[in-house]
């Protein structure tokens, strides 16, 4: 399996933990991992982004046009980041209540095969006791639709392994709740 | 001592894959001075050290240059020693890395210098290898963690062999890269400190220093045909016959450019020559590959360092022949741009364009918010750049490197050059002015580490020719901007035992300065009245440079500092949307609703810290009554 993730936000949003989950998972699948990450002054209140290659790959970097996955955890950095995704690729956005997506993008998209998979992932990570779940909300939510080659079982094996204790149960319950809600959304 | 025998493989950031390869080598003396990209080093090596129950002596030192004699130092001793900057880092160290070249190592010596196109995190986007060649150090050059790893113990054996230092140069690909890595059981050396008097060498005069340059030389020229014959590092790859087109690369383009090769399944694959040891150029290698090809294209970071050696350049075509860019960082969007130019040039393909221009057009359009890096809210130091603006605001302000170098959002930052230039340049701006008899108002800023790092003697000096400013010591603590690494005012060491404290009072009074005055730059009022009593010393008669120290601790290493303070605040009716406290303080807590044309805090970012509570001309920040 190859496959080319980017992940983004803004500091604090866990860009680099979520990085860190999908590096383990690709571990324990027995995948080369390689990625790269954001340090230093750009971390400041900026925008963070992850490029996660997970296969037979020898640049961390993703190159426009070629991700297969872009995880977006703010709505102005999935507009920043979508350049990223090769046509047919898929992009799940945190769209919180409320706010919608720019029609002509959304159509392009259309053209180019790339599906806008949103998700109010703050609302399901508040729902499981904290704002900081909102990454894992989204991932979750990801795998039950079933569209990404990740499955429950690895993911959730991986949290266990990379949460601090202390957020274990609070991750474990927003993947749990995005999951389902990713079910959902492929029935109807 | 208590190893672990058993092989395994993890994920690891570049830099952390670099502390292990200096931990497997046997590496026993580490020293470094944070900064991006290279500052994950050493906590690293404190961590493998305490995992694996090594001995490994290691430094936070005060600057590279320090950093740099210490470890050479326990080379001279026989010891195996590394030391690990950014690029501008071996700036500052390279007087000692220039005339180490000449009187060599005993020990293995491996200086990891840093490099950082783009730049990310920097003033310049220097090419290490440049200054490595300038000095005749021999360079590593890796592609990948993995890589680096491995690389940096065969720096240690050649270092060794040839008794001269060496330098592993990774780009911030490599650095902040992350992989799955082996790991392999550290070697372990016996080796009791034992420096063997020998001052022709240690010592040497002018005399003795053209000896050694001559033995340098030569050990050079082994070297060059020691990477000749190596295959691990220089080696070619080519799936079929031969293309008419040749890529000579290295470093993380090299990475990059293999996945595009991958990507592209290009009728006829084009061979690529990998370089890992830049310098000395293996040039019959080199020049072999390019005899086989019509054209051979140098892609490399993030100078030049390949191309120049180059002797004969009629085939090569590279930054000299305007085909590649002469500034930025190489990402694959620009390789493959580079690559699709020149095969068309040479009729051999026809690429798409790597942008979507339609895309791009339709994502500017949404004319989105610019994030750009801004201080933390709640950060003493935009208190302190806010008292600044408002005590003196036609003062010149001098800056320096750090989180602070931000306050130029507050309009409260004018230079920022190098590390320890904010006082430098204060004491310049005060010599030109006053030669024509004029008093201008200067504010100086530089945090505490960049003061450990470079001010002392600065500052000596500004004292010493009777230079007038005010200097503001933004004193948080810690070096916030590079990850949170102690300071000597900290007394910390870098495996966080205990160090001897260094405060900054004893050094800036040792430096001569009389007025020397302490303040939380939470007191917003009471800093402005303190910055015009200072400005007043230096106008006076007896006066001279005024020193305050604005003391409060960084916000994110320390958050437990804030409950002594936390002042909820609100915005009440008064807020007439006029902006002073959006372009003079900037918050990120603080946002404009433009609606209804008032401010509003955003509770996500807002710590409660109440400073803005002074920042309000109209006085409509005010406290929330419990």
């Amino acid at each position: 399996m190859n496959v080319q993730i980017i992940l983004a936000g803004i500091g604090g949003q866990g860009v680099l933990f979520s990085s860190r989950l999908f590096s383990e998972l690709g571990l324990q699948l027995g995948l080369n991992v390689m990625g790269s990450e954001t340090h230093g002054m750009s971390q400041r209140g900026g925008s963070v982004i992850a490029h996660l290659k997970l296969g037979q790959f020898q640049s961390p970097l993703v190159r426009r046009g070629t991700a297969d996955i872009l995880y977006s955890f703010e709505k102005n950095e999935t507009y920043r980041t979508l350049k990223f995704l090769r046509e047919g690729g898929l992009c799940f956005t945190n769209q919180e209540s409320g706010e919608g997506f720019d029609n002509k993008v959304l159509s392009y998209l259309k053209k180019k095969n790339i599906a806008i998979l949103a998700y109010d992932a703050t609302a399901a990570a508040l729902k499981s006791g904290s704002i900081l779940a909102t990454n894992i909300g989204l991932i979750g939510y990801s795998v039950g639709t079933g569209l990404v080659p990740f499955k429950h079982k690895d993911l959730t094996k991986v949290l266990e392994l990379t949460s601090k204790k202390k957020n274990l149960a609070l991750n474990l319950r927003a993947f749990e709740l995005g999951f389902r809600e990713g079910k959902l959304s492929q029935r109807s | 001592m208590k190893i672990d025998q058993k092989k395994e493989v993890r994920v690891l950031l570049g830099n952390v894959a670099i502390a292990r390869g200096i931990v497997e080598a046997g590496c026993q003396v580490v020293t470094s001075y944070p900064g991006t990209p290279s500052s994950e080093i050493i906590p690293a090596v404190v961590g493998f050290k305490k995992e694996l129950g090594l001995n490994t002596y290691i430094e936070w030192s005060t600057n590279e240059k320090v950093a740099f004699d210490n470890a050479l130092a326990a080379s001279m001793a026989g010891k195996r020693a590394a030391v690990a900057m950014k690029q501008v880092g071996l700036n500052v160290a390279s007087d000692s890395l220039l005339s180490s070249a000449y009187t060599g190592v005993i020990g293995g010596l491996v200086i990891i210098s840093c490099d950082d196109p783009g730049p990310q995190s920097s003033q310049t986007e220097q090419d290490s290898r440049f200054l490595a060649m300038f000095a005749k150090v021999p360079v590593y050059d890796p592609s990948t963690p993995q890589e680096a790893k491995e690389m940096v113990k065969e720096a240690f054996k050649l270092s060794e062999k040839f008794q001269v230092p060496v330098l592993l140069r990774p780009t911030i690909r490599v650095s902040h890269a992350k992989q799955n890595v082996k790991l392999f059981p550290p070697e372990i050396l016996d080796r009791p400190a034992d420096f063997k008097k020998n001052p022709e060498r240690w010592a040497a005069t002018p005399r003795y220093r053209l000896i050694l340059h001559a033995k340098l030389n030569k050990a050079l020229q082994g070297i060059q045909e020691r990477f000749e014959q190596d295959t691990k590092w220089n080696y070619e790859i080519r799936k079929k016959g031969s293309s008419a087109l040749g890529i000579i690369s290295c470093s993380a383009s090299f990475a990059a450019l293999m996945d595009i090769q991958e990507e592209l399944n290009l009728k006829e694959p084009i061979d690529i020559l990998k370089i890992g040891t830049p310098y000395p150029l293996p040039q019959k290698k080199v020049e072999e590959f390019i005899q086989k090809h019509q054209k051979v294209l140098v892609i490399e970071e993030t100078d030049s360092v390949i191309e120049y050696q180059i002797i004969d350049k009629s085939k090569v075509l590279g930054r000299l022949t305007g085909h590649v860019p002469l500034e930025s960082e190489l990402v694959p969007d620009i390789i493959y741009d580079i690559l699709a130019d020149v095969l068309r040039e040479m009729g051999l393909a026809e690429l798409e364009k790597s942008a979507d221009a339609k895309l791009d057009k339709l994502i500017e359009n949404l004319e989105l918010p610019v994030r750009r890096p801004t201080l933390c809210a709640g950060c003493p130091e935009r208190a302190a750049f806010f008292a600044i603006k408002r005590a003196l605001p036609r003062a010149i302000y001098p800056s320096d490197i750090g989180c602070y170098t931000l306050g130029l959002n507050l309009k409260a930052v004018d230079t920022v050059l190098d590390m320890g230039a904010g006082i430098t340049l204060a004491s310049g701006f005060y010599q030109a002015y006053h030669q024509d008899h004029k008093d201008i108002p200067i504010v100086a800023t530089m945090g505490d580490s960049t003061f450990y790092h470079s001010g002392t003697a600065s500052l000596l000096n500004a004292v010493y020719n009777r230079a007038r400013f005010i200097l503001v010591l933004l004193d948080n603590e810690i070096t916030a901007m590079t990850g949170m690494q102690p300071t000597p005012g900290t007394g910390i060491m870098a495996d966080g035992s205990r160090g001897r404290k260094v405060p900054l009072e004893a050094l800036i009074k040792g430096c001569g300065v009389r007025w020397i005055k302490t303040i939380d730059p939470y007191e917003v009022k009471n800093f402005i009245k303190l910055l015009k009593e200072a400005r007043k010393y230096t106008q006076s008669a007896r006066g001279g440079i005024a020193v305050i120290i604005a003391r409060h601790p960084c916000i994110i290493k320390y958050p437990e500092e804030l409950e002594e303070y936390r002042i909820k605040v609100e915005i009440n009716d008064e807020c007439n949307g006029c902006n002073y406290c959006l372009d003079f303080f900037e918050c990120p807590a603080l946002l404009l609703n433009e609606e209804e044309n008032r401010v509003e805090i955003d509770r996500k970012f807002c710590v409660d810290c109440g400073v803005c509570i002074s920042a309000c001309p109209r006085g409509a920040i005010i406290p929330v009554e419990d």
